[in-house]
């Protein structure tokens, strides 16, 4: 009971302090935790693959990208489209690349599906930066109208003041984070993690592995897209880099890894660390390579279960010094 | 010989020397995932090193065969330090640490380089015996082309002979197929891990130094020969040094042909050669396992 109490308080302190969050700190700030909070859904979108799946994808980007430029060509051509229609186009379009992908895909596990994900990535980027009467090339889309968040007849907000994006931002991506987690908890999500423990068992117990793997893929694929929908409408600007480039493939990988990749929350955790380590870095140094090869580098070798990994040894150590007896075997 | 059949002949070469090209670093990974189970994702940048190990051991020295003979192995050496200090350590955190590891080590090699030697294009010259073009049959050839296919094909006839001619051959076969009993007949295994790894990076640091006469060197050379090697790697079968052989031959010559026929299309051509080879074989075209 008090539990379910602390947890509620919790909610809603949560709850004030996202609302309160951008008049306390300032648009610089708001912005930083709009950017923060659209990598922290495409990275769990990514961990929906490698975490629960055991699906390691190198090319994740393809589908963040495939969300902006979706969303970014809709704005474009077609003129007064409302804004949650182009989100929608976004994540039909990411949705619409799995679904080609996953046919081949899902046949392939480990190393194969890695390498296959970074050489489709790869096309993705270089399709990006050759088609340049449709992408524009390596300056992108940008300048393109943002439609105000309207319901016909009851409300009309305006999307350019930065607050307002603010909300709506952290409403659509609060809703992706929330189903996703659902999406875990179902029968259906026990079932993936049953596919990432054993395969064959599964297998043998009468669900479709592959069918299996497929619904996730298409499912992490849309998350992303919407993501990636979102971080086109913010920096109204969607350029090869900044979404179909190998770091924000990478980006997705540090993100989990440094958070913990055997959480769900992991990679918010990671999300975080490294946009303030970003954001420290950028001040002193222009050098964001060799702090995350470096980052990467020591993440492996010294702490391999991540940020949350960690703190969840420390815990078990903590109860274990401080109630002898029987605990580590019951916190593992 | 008319214009055409020259177009076609020329084509032809220029196919030929970056499949050549392409298969000595896909052979190196390929070798170094068949024996010890590792994807160096590293590989292209190793390889985009021994390009400006050439560069400064030419501007050092000023004669390009001791930079095709130093540079690799410099290279190589690094390659060793990678396996010995980093990799050897995670071997068992499984291959999605070893990607990652190898990751970190590709940014910072990156980074590395453009702290040295700077962002922008570096010239390399060629000697004068390798210029220009020879007369064979009423053909021109570029002398240099000629000269990366036969300099590969040599490199490629050693390590053949290499491989199944002596007893460290017969060591690193057996160790492809069963490490653990290889290690319990009393051979060194780690050791010739080691080896192995230095040898695939050698590979690749000999693929960097032919490379950088033609395409001058900087940054982004590791991105475009990094993904085609894996391309070539994943279609041709992880671990088989026939497949990574025959599959960069067909990409060279598709490439080449492919930027003269339908240059719009030409980035696209290899990887739709993959997604089908794949869709038949999983495994790849000689792979034998997932």
């Amino acid at each position: 009971m008090k539990n379910k109490k602390v947890q509620r308080i919790s909610w809603v302190g949560l709850i004030v302090i996202l609302a309160l969050y951008p008049k306390i700190f300032g648009i610089y700030y708001t912005n930083f935790f709009v950017t923060f909070a659209i990598f922290a859904i495409y990275s769990v979108s990514f961990n929906l693959l490698l975490g629960y799946t055991a699906l390691f994808s190198f090319g994740h980007a393809m589908f963040f990208g495939a969300g902006g430029y979706g969303t970014a060509l809709a704005l474009k051509h077609i003129q007064g489209l409302p804004l949650l229609p182009a989100v929608l186009i976004g994540l039909v379009s990411a949705v619409v690349l799995a679904l080609i992908l996953c046919p081949i895909v899902v046949r392939v596990t480990g190393s194969a599906f890695a390498m296959l994900h970074l050489a489709f990535g790869q096309l993705m980027y270089v399709l990006a930066l050759k088609m340049r009467n449709i992408t524009g090339g390596e300056d992108g889309i940008g300048g393109f109208p943002i439609p105000p968040f309207s319901i016909p007849g009851i409300v009309s907000i305006d999307m350019k003041a930065p607050e307002n994006f603010y909300y709506f931002a952290i409403i659509v991506l609060g809703l992706s984070l929330w189903i996703m987690w659902f999406f875990t908890k179902t029968p259906f999500g026990q079932i993936q993690v049953g596919v990432r423990d054993n395969a064959m068992r599964i297998d043998y117990l009468g669900f479709k592995v592959p069918q299996t793997k497929a619904v996730v893929y298409v499912f992490a694929g849309a998350f992303a897209g919407i993501s990636g929908s979102i971080f086109a409408l913010f920096q109204n600007l969607i350029a090869a880099d900044s979404g179909f480039g190998i770091l924000v493939s990478f980006g997705a990988v540090i993100n989990t890894l440094v958070g913990g990749l055997g959480s769900f929350f992991g990679p918010v955790c990671g999300a975080a660390i490294m946009q303030i380590l970003e954001e420290l870095t950028t001040r002193y140094t222009d050098r964001v390579e060799l702090v995350a090869g470096l980052i990467l580098i020591l993440v492996i070798m010294f702490a391999p279960m991540g940020f949350v990994g960690g703190v969840r040894i420390l815990k078990q150590k903590w109860l274990a010094s401080s109630a002898p007896g029987g605990k580590l075997e019951k916190a593992s | 010989m008319d214009s055409t059949t020259a177009m076609y002949v020329a084509q032809g070469i220029h196919g030929l020397a970056y499949g050549m090209v392409l298969f000595l670093v896909a052979s190196g990974l390929t070798l170094i995932f068949g024996m010890m189970d590792i994807l160096n994702l590293a590989h292209a940048a190793f390889f985009m090193l021994a390009a400006y190990f050439c560069y400064q051991f030419l501007s050092l020295t000023g004669n390009f065969w001791a930079a095709l003979l130093l540079a690799p192995i410099a290279t190589a050496f690094f390659g060793v330090l990678l396996e010995r200090f980093l990799l050897r350590k995670i071997h068992a955190y499984g291959l999605m640490s070893q990607l990652t590891l190898t990751v970190g080590v590709s940014l910072v090699i990156l980074a590395g380089v453009k702290i040295f030697w700077g962002t922008e294009n570096l010239p390399v010259k060629i000697p004068s015996i390798l210029r220009g073009l020879v007369m064979i049959g009423g053909l021109d050839y570029p002398v240099y082309r000629l000269f990366i296919i036969a300099l590969s094909l040599m490199v490629l006839a050693v390590m053949a002979l290499l491989l199944y001619k002596t007893r460290l051959g017969k060591i690193v076969r057996a160790a492809v197929s069963d490490p653990d009993m290889v290690n319990a007949l009393g051979i060194n295994i780690p050791l010739v891990f080691t080896f192995v790894f230095g040898v695939g990076i050698w590979l690749a640091g000999v693929a960097g130094v032919v490379i950088a006469p033609i395409l001058t060197v900087f940054p982004g050379l590791a991105d475009q020969m990094g993904m085609d090697a894996f391309v070539v790697v994943i279609t041709g079968g992880f671990g088989s040094l026939t497949g990574a052989f025959i599959i960069s031959i067909i990409f060279g010559l598709l490439s080449s042909y492919g930027v003269q026929f339908v240059s719009s299309l030409a980035p696209v051509l290899m990887f739709a050669f993959m997604a089908i080879i794949l869709a038949i074989r999983p495994m790849g075209l000689f792979g034998e396992r997932e």
